[in-house]
């Protein structure tokens, strides 16, 4: 029986996947938000972290990006 | 944005600065003897604490929002269009470059006011109390400064800024402590200001004599006048009475009191008149003369000449810093002071290297005698002779060093103590922590000193501390023009982006990994590649002479030993690294080196004219212009250097850094300082083609997978940065970790030396293999996109 | 939006009534590329299809690619018609288009100038300089940039020195440039800070586009809008026309045009008459010629530190600059600011591009850098892209994974049909596994259904 399952489908270069694998790898069981590793720029994951990833996205750029001040 | 205010009279008291001692690392192979003297390796220097990069005063107003200083009510001038600068109520001053007056304007900026940037186009100053009190300490006076900004900004001089002027230089340079016949005197052309300083005990029991103060003729400030000149229209009546011949009274003071007098005029409050100090070293008839002129094929440049004009503007020898970009000449000008001065000369350096270059250059570029120059360092310990004036050449350690020494060593140093120097040359004074000059200041005993450096800036607030303790900046030459005269080699700045592989960047995200993230970083193949590239690119396709620089030792001997090149680094011994040296300098298979950190100071490499950085230290700004300024040296006759000629892009500095890591960060803080000069960072980002990659090491999956094996297992210690005693900049004193030294890696007794390996390759030229290659053949992505060669 | 593609989305016969107007043709023949503008004049008095062999022909071997292009726009304008090629392209032949042919006949050889009306007494004394007109042009223009911008800025509207009409107004909605905010008022769209940063000559045939199509709604004939204004573009600068021989269509394109800029309207003593501007005689020229007009000279400097330098008191220029540059000081004739990633990351959220910033600081940049190669630092451009780069670096789509699928047929047939209703997103055939975009899972549900029923 074909099975669907609803989520979001992440496209991203492979630095940016390693990414969110680690903040995947770095929660309790019970939050793990990766349903599958498609393949190194795919992933397929719940969709109630769609916010979640892009703050921290965008937190970890932030945070390697160098502004010079006012 | 953090801002701290510094007021004139902070600078005795503020002291603060944490200084740690020093550690007298053990080098290898040393006698016995040497046990108790420190060892010659640079880094010795004490650290100071790391602030938020700030070397611009709290600005007097802010206006409009946070974000926008809104100045738009400036009453502008009918004829604005002539006047090349505007200035602001918040004391930041822009200057057009393509004013027909740049050129004095520029002068007359610099000597007022701290550069912020100086790009292509358009600079920016701030005015600050430290800048004005500079301006004043080269004898410019006040109504001359508000009427020349007036007359060359676009609006109406903001009456704040007239205000801020006055206020500011009230107390500078009212007070000169002039040394005179070796006696002292506190001059002053205001008699009611002496007074006041006559009220305070210390400095009344310092003085000498009861009667009215003496009454002498001022000399002559040629370089204010000149530059007024230049400024001022004609008929434009000279400001204030000033200008006008004034009388100098005077008092002389005992020369036991002279640092209490000079402390107290430093305290804030009603005695704040920080005084100037000046040496009328042509009237000192008590010390001995030391007859050196500067050789006749010597030639000044233009911004040397004018260094030294600030410094002599008046006839007598000003103290103070001289501001000009690595290998633009300080050493010239440091040997033109010596020989105009003309008395015994102290030379203070940061490493026997330097030690050895500056001996060589007085040599080179002056007349003096062998037996007139001694050196004293750990290696060289020749003693001058007595009663006889000479140039002595030493490093800071030396002289400040508190511990034991030997019997030689003593009796050297109680000689440099004894003695009335004329001039204490202080070189790199950037490096040089506050608590060290203190110490080698309050050690000495010198008329008139003169620091050198390439930059002001410091990880730390330090640069007041050096105003008051050496003297006021002097002049600053601008990087770009002398780029353009052809002074300085046009370097090509680029940062090349390495994505890091797959896993690598996964072991660099695991938290338990937070220790090596550098050794992932910058072990990534994808960097080592694009090094790896770029070094056969440069050498055999351009025969360009390399230096590779990596902080971190693991990487450095990774990448040396899998791309067979020599190294030197901390441990690696003197007789070593002359070795290695000699080599790259002379030998044509030689030509790539890769340093650590002891490449930063110690050592002289005129001729290598690529630099590829792989591993550096945080985000120290320092270390980056002093790297560039490696290759600043210009190579080939000044013709070829101008746009269109020949060598008009010869010199590369290379930036590797890990896509997607902190190393990016640090990348673009570190540039700050070049980027303000002018310079720019082309992002280079398809670094190694992709067609070569099978070519090059790492290439495959294993052997990255062996090599982060590797990087993994290594002591963290061992895979971390140089640690040369401290660093600098000590940026690390904040970073979480803190690990203990591995004593085996550090001391090279794990048998790591360097290794000298040919390349094996036979050079495509002959010789040296200087040829240059026409821009067509050089290999398509460095070749320029836009076609004709920019500028 | 531009003059050729205007008229090249205009429907057939819509196109055929503008080219009864000689100013429309003559302004199409001005604005086609060199080699296409011969092949016209070549045809201009012939009446018989010619093959298109022979035209080949006419261009150098070398000179292909050209010769294709010219052949297209001319197509694309109607200008060149096709006549009953036999079987395909290889054996067409063409004509020009007779109603084209015929007016320009006319206006190249009879002596077909614009109308020439003395100017009336009361008038004349006060007749505008082109310096005057183009102060004018400028002011009205800006004006209506300035309340977009302004519509734009945060913490409402700043106070602009006159507000548009209604008609302006509903014009800058109809084109998408302005939508309401939530609180009611007006807000600029993504598409506005596009516009924005547009160059004249585009943003005015936007302006221009929707506003013959509102004339059109109101029952209108749209052609005669069309054709004035390339009548318009024929009248040399500086002189005036009367609005006595104008229809009252026209009299009312006059009005409006005025408000925007393109023409100046002189009133005096009961006379009137109208001055077109350098805007107007910028709308049909040929796009080469155009551009080297800017209203305003350009002002930027932008230097190898990121610190932009405008010289400008212009508060239009000064919103747009605000739009992606971190102001830092405003003086009384300079706008000093720097692009940081942060504000250049505030124009990205706004539908700005990175190559539409950079086009727009070269084609504004000062005297003082224009002979510099590249205008704009390789460094600051190739940053600003990077940064647009790395918005986009993680795309997120609410989709639907499908597995376990039976069969490797079942699995390549709801794949294909997924492909189909264009909702394929990812899809890996060895582990019978694919993605695709929410929007359409019910139709795939009903697919795979129906799959398993037969």
């Amino acid at each position: 029986m074909v099975n669907a399952l609803k989520g979001i489908l992440i496209e991203c270069d492979i630095p940016m996947k390693q990414f969110i694998v680690s903040i995947n790898d770095q929660l309790p069981n019970a939050q793990k938000f990766i349903i599958y590793d498609l393949d190194d720029t795919h992933l397929f994951v719940q969709p109630h972290v769609a916010d979640m990833l892009q703050n921290k996205v965008k937190d970890f750029l932030d945070k390697i990006t160098y502004e010079k001040p006012a | 944005m953090s801002s701290k205010r510094k007021a004139a009279g902070e600078a005795g008291a503020a002291a603060g600065a944490s200084a740690k001692g020093k550690k007298a690392k053990k080098g290898t192979g040393k006698a016995a003897e040497e046990v108790t003297d420190p060892v010659e390796l640079d880094e010795e220097m004490p650290s100071e604490p790391e602030d938020d990069y700030l070397d611009e005063e709290e600005p007097l107003e802010e206006q409009g929002t946070f974000n926008d200083r809104d100045f738009s009510k400036l009453e502008l001038k009918p004829d604005h269009v002539n006047r090349p600068l505007w200035i602001c109520t918040d004391g930041r001053i822009f200057l057009e470059t393509y004013s027909p007056i740049y050129k004095q304007a520029y002068d007359f900026l610099i000597a007022i006011a701290e550069p912020v940037c100086r790009p292509e186009c358009v600079h920016e100053y701030n005015l600050t109390p430290h800048s004005l009190y500079a301006a004043v300490s080269v004898g410019l006076e006040t109504e001359t400064i508000i009427s020349v900004l007036e007359r060359l900004s676009k609006t109406r001089l903001p009456e704040e800024i007239a205000r801020f002027i006055r206020d500011s230089t009230l107390n500078y340079g009212k007070v000169k402590l002039v040394l005179q016949r070796n006696r002292f005197f506190v001059e002053s052309s205001s008699p009611s200001i002496l007074r006041k300083l006559l009220q305070d005990d210390v400095i009344s029991r310092a003085r000498l004599s009861r009667d009215d103060f003496t009454i002498s003729r001022a000399p002559e400030e040629a370089a204010a006048r000149e530059m007024e000149k230049d400024l001022l229209a004609e008929g434009e009546p000279e400001p204030g009475a000033e200008a006008l011949e004034k009388d100098l009274h005077s008092f002389e003071i005992d020369p036991e009191q002279v640092e209490h007098v000079k402390q107290r005029c430093l305290q804030p409050g009603d005695l704040c008149y920080p005084m100037l100090e000046e040496y009328d070293f042509r009237n000192d008839t008590v010390n001995p003369d030391l007859n050196i002129e500067l050789k006749p094929m010597t030639q000044i440049r233009p911004y040397q000449e004018k260094s030294l004009s600030k410094m002599f503007g008046n006839g007598r020898a000003r103290s103070g810093i001289i501001v000009l970009p690595c290998g633009a000449g300080k050493s010239l000008v440091g040997v033109s002071a010596s020989c105009r001065v003309k008395k015994s000369i102290l030379c203070l350096c940061t490493s026997s290297v330097s030690v050895d270059q500056w001996a060589y250059q007085f040599k080179l570029w002056s007349t003096v005698k062998d037996e007139q120059i001694t050196r004293f360092t750990s290696e060289n310990k020749e003693r001058f002779r007595p009663n006889q004036a000479s140039v002595c050449v030493t490093t800071y350690n030396m002289v400040a060093f508190g511990g034991r020494r030997s019997e030689e060593s003593e009796e050297i140093i109680n000689q440099i103590k004894s003695r009335e120097w004329g001039l204490l040359l202080m070189d790199e004074v950037h490096v040089v922590p506050a608590q060290m000059f203190r110490k080698v200041i309050g050690i000495t005993k010198s008329h008139c000193k003169l620091g050198l450096t390439a930059t002001l800036v410091r990880e730390d607030e330090r640069i007041s501390d050096l105003n008051f303790l050496i003297g006021p900046k002097l002049y600053e030459a601008n990087w770009l023009d002398l780029v353009k005269a052809g002074h300085l080699a046009n370097v090509q700045c680029a940062e090349v982006w390495c994505p890091m592989t797959r896993e690598f960047y996964r072991e660099y995200l695991k938290k338990e990994n937070a220790g090596k993230q550098q050794a992932l970083y910058v072990m990534n193949p994808n960097k080592f590649q694009a090094c790896e590239f770029l070094i056969r690119y440069h050498e055999q396709q351009r025969g360009d002479k390399i230096i590779v620089f990596s902080d971190n030792i693991f990487a450095l001997r990774e990448y040396a030993h899998a791309l067979r090149k020599p190294f030197i680094y901390g441990p690696t011994s003197h007789t070593e690294r002359s070795r290695v040296l000699y080599a790259f300098k002379h030998d044509p298979n030689v030509n790539c080196v890769f340093l650590s950190k002891v490449g930063d100071n110690s050592i002289d490499i005129p001729e290598a004219n690529v630099i590829i950085q792989i591993s550096s230290h945080a985000g120290s700004r320092r270390q980056e212009a002093q790297r560039l300024g490696r290759i600043l040296r210009p190579k080939g006759r000044a013709q070829d250097r101008v746009a269109g000629g020949a060598e008009e892009f010869n010199a590369f500095f290379y930036s590797l850094v890990s896509k997607d890591t902190v190393e990016m960060y640090y990348s673009t803080k570190r540039q700050q300082f070049l980027i303000d000069q002018g310079y720019s960072f082309k992002v280079i980002t398809e670094l190694p083609p992709p067609d070569m990659a099978s070519e090059l090491s790492y290439s495959t999956q294993q052997e990255q997978l062996d090599l982060l094996g590797r990087v993994l297992q290594a002591d963290t210690a061992e895979a971390g940065e140089e640690r040369l005693g401290e660093d600098l900049d000590d940026i690390e004193r904040y970073r979480a970790r803190r690990s203990v030294g591995n004593m085996r890696a550090l001391s090279g007794a794990d048998g790591m030396v360097y290794m000298e390996y040919s390349t094996g390759q036979p050079r495509p030229m002959g010789g040296r293999g200087r040829g240059r290659i026409p821009q067509a053949s050089r290999h398509r992505i460095f070749r320029n996109r836009y076609g004709a060669s920019r500028r | 939006m531009d003059f050729i593609r205007y008229l090249s989305e205009l429907p057939p016969v819509k196109l055929d009534r503008l080219y009864e107007s000689h100013f429309t043709c003559q302004a199409v023949l001005r604005s086609l590329p060199p080699i296409a503008k011969q092949y016209v004049l070549r045809l201009l008095f012939i009446e018989q299809p010619i093959a298109g062999e022979t035209m080949r022909g006419w261009a150098k071997p070398e000179a292909l690619g050209k010769h294709n292009a010219a052949m297209e726009r001319l197509d694309q304008l109607r200008v060149l018609l096709e006549t009953g090629g036999k079987s395909g392209k290889k054996d067409a032949s063409y004509r020009l288009n007779p109603v084209f042919q015929q007016q320009l006949q006319r206006a190249l050889s009879g002596a077909i100038g614009p109308p020439k009306d003395p100017l009336p007494p009361a008038l004349a004394s006060h007749k505008p300089s082109p310096a005057d007109l183009n102060a004018y042009a400028l002011k009205q223009w800006e004006s209506l940039l300035l309340f977009l911008a302004n519509a734009g800025a945060p913490g409402g509207e700043r106070r602009g020195d006159q507000e548009p009409s209604k008609m302006i107004k509903g014009l800058l909605r109809r084109a998408g440039l302005m939508g309401t905010s939530d609180e009611g008022g007006v807000r600029i769209s993504d598409e506005g800070f596009r516009f924005l940063l547009m160059d004249l000559y585009k943003q005015l045939w936007v302006v221009v586009r929707e506003y013959v199509a509102e004339i059109e709604d109101q029952g209108l004939d749209g052609a005669q809008v069309t054709c004035f204004l390339m009548e318009l573009g024929f009248y040399p600068l500086g002189e005036p026309h009367g609005v006595n021989r104008l229809s009252s269509l026209q009299k009312r394109v006059v009005e409006d045009l005025a408000s925007v800029g393109l023409v100046y309207i002189q009133k005096a003593g009961g006379q009137s008459c109208f001055y077109p501007t350098r805007l107007a005689s910028n709308l049909s020229a040929s796009l080469s010629e155009s551009s080297t007009w800017q209203p305003a000279e350009g002002f930027i400097i932008v230097e190898t530190n990121f610190r932009t330098y405008g010289y400008t008191t212009s508060p239009l220029q000064i919103a747009i600059l605000r739009l992606f540059t971190r102001i830092e000081y405003v003086l009384p004739n300079l706008v000093v600011g720097t692009i940081t990633r942060e504000s250049v990351n505030t124009a990205f959220s706004n539908g700005i591009t990175a190559d539409q910033i950079v086009a727009y600081l070269q084609q504004h940049a000062a005297p003082q850098i224009r002979q510099r190669v590249p205008v704009v630092p390789e460094t600051v451009a190739d940053q600003v892209r990077l940064w647009e780069r790395d918005r986009n670096r993680v795309q997120q789509s609410r989709a639907v994974l499908y597995e376990e699928f039976p069969s490797q047929e079942r699995f390549a047939a709801v794949v294909d049909y997924a492909r189909q209703v264009g909702a394929l997103l990812w899809q890996n055939p060895i582990e019978r596994r694919f993605v695709a975009s929410d929007g359409r899972h019910d139709d795939i549900r009903a697919f795979i259904r129906n799959q398993s029923r037969t």
